[in-house]
């Protein structure tokens, strides 16, 4: 059968998708190796330069042998392999642990924020595309575009002075109480709580995008012969709309999934600023603030892996859905 | 198993405007019949398919009933229109593989009825699938894949297999070979035998006038969502009714055409149905013709009138203004108020003699508008008898003539001139039939200054450049200043064409016009009478010894023999099929072949008897004692004792 020929083929064309990527992080890699030898200022001026206490030559040649970086780049990638990423000069706690202590944290908010706002957004679109030109429909457009025109800036601080100070219902920062109640309903519980506005600024901010963007691309597939088809067969109404017709909506609505959750990690740092989340945007945050270089370089290095990580993911994902990019050459 | 459509009417709603895409349709598939909608892009083929399930969009209103198995269907009911979609009546879409989801395999969307529908397993459904797309010819390592990795070909197979999986009672295809080579129509052709035989019914829309022809039982002819014409299927070449089923006909290439393509002349536009807005005295609902670019506000015409008028080449005041209805003419339902194409010449009984010699024996001869007849024959045959007597340039001896419903040899007798100016004729030397002292614009002016039309100079020059338009020529001064002896053939013979035209007639006879040109300059002035032909119309007989030549602009063809017309018919049919003797030797001279059998003609000739028999390789006895009768076929006749042979 041409199957076997057409599997070699495929599995050639994967490999060459994965070195690609590699190639893309070893990339990446090379310039967070390099950028600190370029960046202007460094954490000892950062640090001393407004104090009082003066260092003597000596103390300050110390410090900065300190923070130079040794060995060559292979070594760099080995050091990255082990998790040995340097200390934070700030909290002079290991990389890592600051990175890692800080991700779960982000991956809870970002990664909730993402799906609920597209189950969400998905389903409205379709629903109000298959309603197209009725009362609701139009106000739902009309309303989602205006909401998708606000900042999360802006909604994330009207939700956090009424929800958190005026009404009370929320805690204002944080992600669990410290010390908090015992159990592990009761521990859930609390970061539910905690979670709450930070998530929902953020479906306030990513929802009324996906709304329109399935909804725009909905109303073509609507348009599209073979939904005809499907009305033709006399199939059940429920069936042509989700099994034909938004399935095929589906794609752009992932490609944009994708493209934001490439932003998982610096597209959090306003939103968890202002609810103060302990996660990798504050980290990066407080890193930025005090030159603190170890941070910074892990921060970024990492987000951009995880970003390569997401497309590469999105490649096979669009496989799955469109049967046309799988065929395409 | 039937499905009846009544006074079916669909329109469509945009803004203030409404596009009438259907009006009053009343058509039936009948039990164990192929029912053929035939028309140009936009005439309502398809949305009186897709009216049938239902599937009009939301803007489209309908009026008028739709019965299947003399059930009226109630298209307000999702629930019941459900019931009957795919289970009772299915079709096959247009567009090939964009009517089917990029996003599953062609054997679950085929499979996905009998799952869904008919609530069968999910692994009979595909059991059947299988089957079925087996039975459709696909290939079994195509199921599996999905629209966008089959041919064409191999989707419209999916598409049927998907169409017929629950064997519905009506199946509609629309357009189903628009995708096909002519192998693979084969298989579109045993479903629609195999629904025919089985009591079912088929409505088959499509282009392929061949297709419909040779499966369909009736035919419908549409034109901006009007019937203009049904007809039994195989009469669609042979014996069009409606000017526009005829130029229908005549724009479709067949195998047995031989003459160039025609065309219609002008575009079908869209019909808007709509009021006018306040303050217009005529504030009611009515439809017209939109052109495009021509804004509706200025007074254009009330909804009376015929909708192809435009189009038509047989147009005359009352089609402006007249209600045109469908009317039963012979077996056929013509809307059209002059009942069809009109004849404009017919001749009967014509014969001629010029002293002794019988140059033409008793002919009778009918030309209908829009006809292009030509004449072939050998030299001294009559051709050219019978095209000046058809002319009115020359007078029978017996018989009669009638040119547009008037005796010719009255009208001819009380006003020669306002008949003559209803045949223009082309002859066969330019040169000659030129005055050399004439400029261009002398010379086709002159028409004008007999008939004494009284128009100022301004006026005749404006007239003669736009015939030379017409005609192709240049309408600088210059060239309207030339002399003929300035002028190359080719120019010099539209030249005449153009003065023949210059008066509108609606009749041309062109004898041999094209013989004292060389090829290249001959086959333009074919082409020009070919357009003129499907730009005004015009009835013409043209007069050739060269079939080869005649076959390429001829819709008929006569033959002629010493002052017979042996045989007359279609021309296609003549080129592929000729049946007297004499015809098959001229198709074989015009190939290059010698005959057999070929004498040099006798100078006398028999004085009865077939004046071809002493050439005839199949001459018997009886040939030299009587003429042979005529044996009428197919709108023609064979005047030859072995017809059958």
């Amino acid at each position: 059968m041409q199957g076997g020929a057409k599997e070699k083929r495929f599995f050639r064309s994967d490999l060459g998708l994965v070195a690609t990527f590699c190639l893309a992080a070893l990339v990446m890699s090379w310039i967070s190796y390099a950028l600190p030898r370029f960046l202007p200022g460094d954490f000892v001026t950062a640090t001393y330069g407004a104090s009082q206490v003066t260092l003597t030559a000596q103390e300050e040649a110390a410090l900065r042998a300190d923070q130079e970086p040794q060995g060559g780049f292979g070594h760099y990638l080995w050091r990255l392999a082990r998790f040995d990423w340097g200390y934070s000069y700030v909290f002079n706690t290991p990389v890592s642990v600051l990175f890692l202590g800080a991700l779960p944290w982000t991956l809870l908010l970002m990664g909730s924020a993402h799906i609920i706002s597209m189950v969400i957004g998905f389903v409205a679109g379709v629903e109000a595309a298959w309603r197209r030109n009725s009362a609701i429909e139009k106000g739902m457009v009309g309303g989602m575009t205006v909401l998708e025109g606000i900042p999360e800036i802006c909604t994330g601080v009207i939700l956090l002075f009424v929800f958190a100070l005026q009404l009370q219902w929320f805690p204002t920062a944080g992600a669990e109480t410290a010390y908090g109640e015992p159990g592990f309903l009761g521990h859930m519980a609390d970061v539910v709580r905690h979670l709450a506005l930070p998530l929902g600024t953020l479906v306030l901010a990513y929802f009324p995008g996906n709304f329109l963007l399935t909804r725009n691309s909905m109303v073509m597939v609507i348009m599209a012969d073979y939904i005809n088809t499907a009305r033709a067969k006399g199939l059940p109404p429920l069936r042509i709309r989700y099994v034909h017709a938004a399935r095929n909506a589906l794609l752009p609505v992932v490609n944009r999934f994708g493209i934001r959750l490439a932003f998982m990690i610096t597209g959090a740092l306003v939103v968890e600023r202002i609810n103060s989340y302990p996660g990798v945007g504050t980290l990066l945050y407080n890193a930025i603030a005090a030159r603190d270089l170890p941070v910074i370089q892990m921060v970024v290095l990492m987000s951009s892996l995880i970003i390569l990580a997401v497309f590469f993911a999105l490649e096979w994902a669009y496989r799955i859905i469109d049967p046309r990019i799988r065929h395409a050459r | 198993m039937s499905l009846m459509i009544q006074d079916f009417s669909v329109v469509y709603r945009d803004g203030d405007h409404s596009i009438q895409a259907v009006e009053e349709a009343t058509l039936a598939v009948k039990e164990g019949e192929c029912l053929a909608l035939v028309g140009e892009s936009g005439s309502g083929k398809t949305s009186l398919g897709k009216a049938c399930l239902g599937l009009l969009p939301q803007n489209a209103e309908t009026t008028g009933r739709i019965l299947l198995n003399d059930r009226y269907m109630d298209f307000s009911n999702d629930m019941a229109l459900n019931a009957i979609r795919w289970q009772k009546i299915a079709m096959v879409f247009q567009n090939g593989a964009e009517t089917l989801n990029p996003s599953y395999r062609i054997i679950d969307q085929v499979a996905e009825p009998v799952m869904k529908l008919a609530g069968r397993s999910r692994k009979e459904a595909l059991h059947r699938a299988s089957r079925a797309l087996l039975e459709m010819g696909l290939p079994e390592n195509c199921y599996r894949h999905y629209p966008h990795q089959l041919s064409g070909g191999q989707v419209q197979r999916s598409l049927l297999a998907m169409a017929t999986i629950l064997d519905p009672d009506i199946l509609i295809l629309d357009e189903p070979t628009s995708a096909l080579d002519a192998l693979n129509k084969g298989f579109v052709s045993d479903i629609i035998e195999d629904y025919k035989q089985r009591g079912k019914g088929v409505l088959l829309i499509t282009h392929d006038l061949a297709f419909a022809v040779a499966h369909g039982d009736e035919m419908a002819v549409l034109y901006l969502g009007q019937v203009m014409e049904t007809l039994p299927a195989r009469e669609m070449f042979s014996n069009p009714l409606h000017p526009y089923t005829l130029a229908l006909g005549r724009s479709y290439p067949t195998m047995g055409t031989a003459r160039e393509l025609g065309g219609i002349r002008g575009d079908a536009f869209y019909r808007l149905v709509h009021q006018h807005g306040r303050g217009d005295a005529a504030q009611y609902h009515h439809s017209h013709i939109q052109i495009p670019e021509s804004a509706h506000m200025d007074g254009h015409a009330p909804p009376v009138g015929c909708l192809f008028q435009g189009r038509c080449t047989q147009t005359i005041e009352a089609c402006r203004t007249g209600i045109v209805t469908l009317e039963t003419v012979a077996h056929h339902r013509v809307r059209c108020l002059r009942r069809g194409i009109v004849s404009i010449l017919s001749l009967q009984g014509i014969s001629k003699r010029y002293d002794e010699k019988t140059a033409l024996h008793p002919t009778d001869l009918v030309l209908k508008a829009g006809d292009l007849l030509s004449l072939v024959g050998e030299t001294g045959s009559g051709k050219t008898t019978l095209a000046m007597i058809a002319a009115g340039v020359l007078a029978q001896d017996r018989g009669s003539r009638i040119l547009e419903d008037r005796d010719m040899d009255e009208w001819l007798k009380k006003d020669v001139r306002s008949m003559a100016r209803k045949v223009g004729v082309v002859y066969q030397n330019p040169a000659a039939s030129i005055s050399h002292r004439f400029t261009v614009l002398d010379a086709v002016a002159e028409p004008l200054a007999i008939h004494g039309l009284g128009l100022g100079k301004d006026e005749r020059k404006e007239m003669v450049k736009s015939v030379l338009v017409d005609v192709h020529l240049s309408t600088d001064d210059t060239f309207l200043g030339r002399y003929p002896h300035e002028l190359n053939m080719g120019a010099l013979q539209r030249v005449c064409i153009a003065r023949a035209l210059i008066l509108t007639p609606s009749l041309l006879i062109a004898d041999e016009p094209t013989s004292a040109l060389d090829p290249s300059v001959q086959a333009k002035v074919l082409k020009l009478l070919l357009d003129l032909q499907t730009e005004r119309g015009l009835t013409m007989l043209f007069v050739s010894h060269d079939i080869a030549l005649a076959r390429k602009i001829s819709d008929r063809m006569g033959i002629m023999l010493s002052g017979y017309l042996v045989e007359l018919g279609r021309a296609s049919r003549i080129i592929s099929n000729p049946v007297h003797p004499y015809t098959k030797m001229l198709l074989e001279g015009a190939g290059g072949n010698r005959q057999q059998g070929w004498k040099v003609p006798p100078d006398g000739e028999p004085s009865k008897g077939c004046p071809f028999f002493p050439r005839c390789p199949k001459g018997k006895n009886i040939c030299q004692e009587e003429f042979p009768s005529i044996h009428k076929s197919e709108h023609g006749w064979v005047a030859c004792h072995f017809v059958d042979v």
